[in-house]
């Protein structure tokens, strides 16, 4: 196995699991938010790795960089779309206090 | 040890510091920033592993995205620069078992799965962005128009969201 895979395999890991943390630590939602950029950057470097390291003649590999950068600016539209909903109702955006749905 | 190799060990190194940063600081305007670095090193890292165009668009992107990002910590924090050290975290201890067990779950797939032959050339970046271009506009048109009109439907709906609600009076 190349080093270079390898290398951008465990950063990919790293990147997941620092988002993973912070997605469940923090209770702020735009912070919730970055942890959830940083599981999807951590899914794209697996990816380019992939198409660099094992299939370089298919551009597939990229076009899937591409769809997950999509959901990075849609989760960021609607995550900053509800954000502002729940200011103007509550006054913040703090997800602890965010308890009506609550069964 | 080749340049290549160094490269994407020091991007990827900045990448992961930066994202770990972005939850270790109070100040959330820090935090976006270290978000934006740590985004812009993966762009790098990209750039590294000789996907030019795909490298160039998320350093980008991110940096729009994660200046919006900050303009918006500003707005909803009370204490933006974090002054007052205030903590913004619960169940610590759930969340660092998380992500470790799911780094190292990661981590173990990487080591001991077989990826098989490694490709040790790659297209040249005038050649890759033909090959991406084609892709999109013929096999893959179906996933990237649908991709398209996702985020259509996500700027609309976000929108519709935020709008202030118009109250009403009688007469109306």
């Amino acid at each position: 196995m190349s080093i270079e895979l390898l290398l951008a395999l465990i950063t990919g890991a790293a990147l997941f699991g620092v988002g993973i943390y912070g997605a469940l630590s923090q209770t702020n939602l735009v912070m919730i938010m970055m942890g959830i950029e940083l599981i999807l950057a951590g899914a794209m470097v697996n990816l380019v790795a992939f198409w660099r390291y094992l299939h370089p003649d298919n551009p597939a590999g990229q076009m899937f960089v591409l769809i997950i950068m999509t959901v990075m600016a849609i989760e960021m539209a609607v995550g900053f779309g509800v954000a502002i909903a729940r200011f103007r109702a509550k006054g913040s955006v703090e997800m602890e206090e965010a308890a009506e749905l609550k069964g | 040890m080749t340049a290549q190799m160094f490269f994407i060990g020091f991007f990827g190194l900045a990448g992961v510091w930066f994202g770990i940063v972005v939850f270790r600081t109070f100040s959330m305007v820090r935090s976006a920033l270290a978000l934006l670095f740590s985004q812009t090193a993966i762009g790098a890292m990209f750039l590294s592993m000789q996907a030019e165009f795909l490298g160039v668009l998320q350093i980008m992107m991110m940096a729009t995205e994660m200046s919006i990002m900050a303009i918006f910590m500003v707005m909803f924090m009370m204490d933006p620069g974090g002054l007052g050290e205030m903590d913004m975290t619960h169940q610590k201890r759930l969340s660092l078992g998380a992500g470790i067990v799911s780094f190292m779950a990661a981590v173990a797939v990487a080591v001991f799965v077989d990826w098989g032959p490694l490709a040790s050339v790659s297209p040249d970046a005038a050649q890759q962005t033909i090959d991406l271009g084609l892709e999109l506009l013929g096999r893959s048109m179906l996933i990237f128009e649908t991709a398209g009109i996702t985020i259509l439907t996500a700027m609309i709906a976000a929108t519709a969201v935020a709008i202030q609600p118009v109250k009403r009076t009688r007469e109306q």
